[in-house]
């Protein structure tokens, strides 16, 4: 999978399509749920480049309050 | 042999060496050949014995370190300058002079006249033109300073208020300043050359990034060595930023026009050449806090941004999307039943009707009411008499039973 190299913005425009998609409807079944699972795995992906910058900000916190 | 040698006189060799007689006229004849001149010059030293008729005056170049000497009568020291003492400025008019018999050189002078304090600001307000115009004192010229210097080059009198005000001054404000020092006569004749050779030292080290000439304050003629041009000119020479920090009450000295950077007493030029390390590490602390706030309210905002898409019913119920396919196949399965249902009992009619249609067409009900069906031997139905004869055995069908009849008589009715 190339998602791991998604940038977050790459992730949530892509997360919205699909939203948007499942929301307006007129799609097969086994499209809807490729679409979902889709959505789950770009949701991921956010939060976890959320989570990333979080854990980035805290280090660089902790670290500038050690040299202080 | 008074007159200048003619250029065929006879060339001193090993064999025939001139004597120190004939070599000291030369001299004589060479130097008596500049004649009367107006000379400018600075009293470094003035002795007038008592008693004695001749003044000795040591005269130096204020921007160089040279001197001559110069011999005159007290009369004339006494017309053109009476008060004169040492450090002050004159103009005389002299001429060589050599005298053999100690082999050296002074000027006479017949005429000698102090430079008063008008005439040496006039002279300065000249030179600052010629600079000027020169472009010594352009603001485009002005080098800036560094932020933060790695050494410093300080150029100031020996334990002087102006070296301890920028040494403290600038450690209180950057504790590990790096300072190269050095002492100079910061008043009288020497000063000038003294600083220009410190000026020198210090723009030739690498490590200097930026260099300081301070004096404290001082009356207009201490301050002039601060205003000779040979000073501006070693200044504007300089690859190393200079600063200017004399202390002055009117006048500004010119090398506070030529200096890149003018700083109006020690203590300000300590501010300007290293900057405020509470300050900066103040500053520094406010840009991480308003760099640290900006990065966590963005990483905020996108994980609402997120959180509103996950919470998107298409998202948040997955369910949904199966439950109301099931809830579809469910109502067309019923729609099913309830079609098949119909014909069934729409089937279901048809045929009671049709069986009380086969039932309304049987003969059962007339037999109950008493009629009778007869048949002829064959089985044919008996409409008339005359289809019988006479002895015919009939088949009579009754509602319940039949009979076997015979036909005793057959009578054709009219009709």
């Amino acid at each position: 999978m190339t998602d791991e190299n998604l940038s977050y913005e790459q992730a949530r425009a892509e997360l919205a399509t699909v939203v948007e998609k499942l929301e307006a409807g007129g799609i097969s079944l086994e499209e809807s749920l490729a679409l979902w699972e889709r959505g789950e795995r770009l949701a991921d992906i956010c939060q976890h480049w959320l989570d990333g910058a979080r854990e980035r900000l805290d280090a660089a916190r902790q670290q500038a309050g050690a040299e202080a | 042999m008074t007159t200048p040698e003619p250029n065929g006189a006879p060339k001193s060799t090993p064999e025939e060496p001139w004597p120190v007689r004939v070599v000291s006229q030369k001299i004589s004849g060479w130097i008596a050949k500049l004649g009367w001149v107006w000379v400018d010059g600075q009293v470094a030293q003035i002795s007038r014995r008592p008693g004695a008729s001749t003044v000795f005056l040591t005269l130096r170049d204020p921007s160089a370190d040279l001197s001559l000497t110069v011999t005159t009568n007290r009369d004339v020291l006494d017309m053109g300058a009476p008060n004169l003492e040492e450090g002050a400025r004159v103009t005389l008019h002299a001429k060589p002079d050599f005298f053999p018999a100690r082999g050296t050189l002074s000027l006479r002078a017949d005429e000698i006249r102090q430079v008063g304090l008008g005439e040496l600001l006039a002279r300065l307000e000249r030179l600052k033109k010629l600079l000027a115009a020169e472009g010594l004192f352009d603001p485009r010229r002005k080098r800036r300073l560094p932020f933060l210097p790695a050494r410093i080059g300080l150029i100031t009198g020996r334990a002087s208020a102006a070296e301890r005000d920028v040494l403290t001054n600038a450690r209180r404000r950057w504790p590990s300043v790096n300072f190269r020092p050095i002492n100079v006569a910061v008043q009288g004749p020497t000063a000038v050359p003294q600083i220009i050779d410190a000026l020198k030292v210090l723009d030739a080290d690498e490590t200097i990034d930026v260099i300081v000439i301070a004096r404290g304050g001082g009356g207009v003629e201490d301050l002039l060595p601060f205003s000779d041009e040979a000073l501006c000119r070693a200044v504007f020479a300089c690859r190393t930023p200079v600063v200017s920090a004399i202390g002055h009450e009117t006048d500004a000295p010119l090398l506070d026009y030529v200096a890149d950077v003018r700083a109006s007493t020690p203590t300000d030029a300590a501010k300007r050449v290293v900057p405020d390390l509470g300050e900066e590490i103040r500053i520094i602390g406010q840009a991480r806090q308003r760099l640290d706030r900006a990065v966590r309210g963005l990483v905020e905002r996108e994980q609402h941004r997120i959180e509103a898409i996950r919470s998107r019913p298409v998202l948040a119920r997955p369910h949904v999307m199966i439950e109301q396919r099931a809830a579809d196949v469910t109502a067309l399965r019923d729609r099913a039943g309830r079609s098949l249902d119909h014909r069934i009992s729409a089937a279901a009619g048809d045929l009671r009707h049709t069986v009380a249609r086969l039932r309304a067409l049987s003969p059962a009900a007339t037999l109950d009411r008493g009629y009778a069906i007869v048949q002829g031997r064959a089985g044919h139905v008996v409409r008339a008499a005359s289809e019988v004869a006479k002895g015919d055995v009939l088949r009579v069908r009754l509602a319940s039973g039949e009979l076997s009849a015979t036909v005793d008589e057959a009578s054709e009715e009219n009709r």
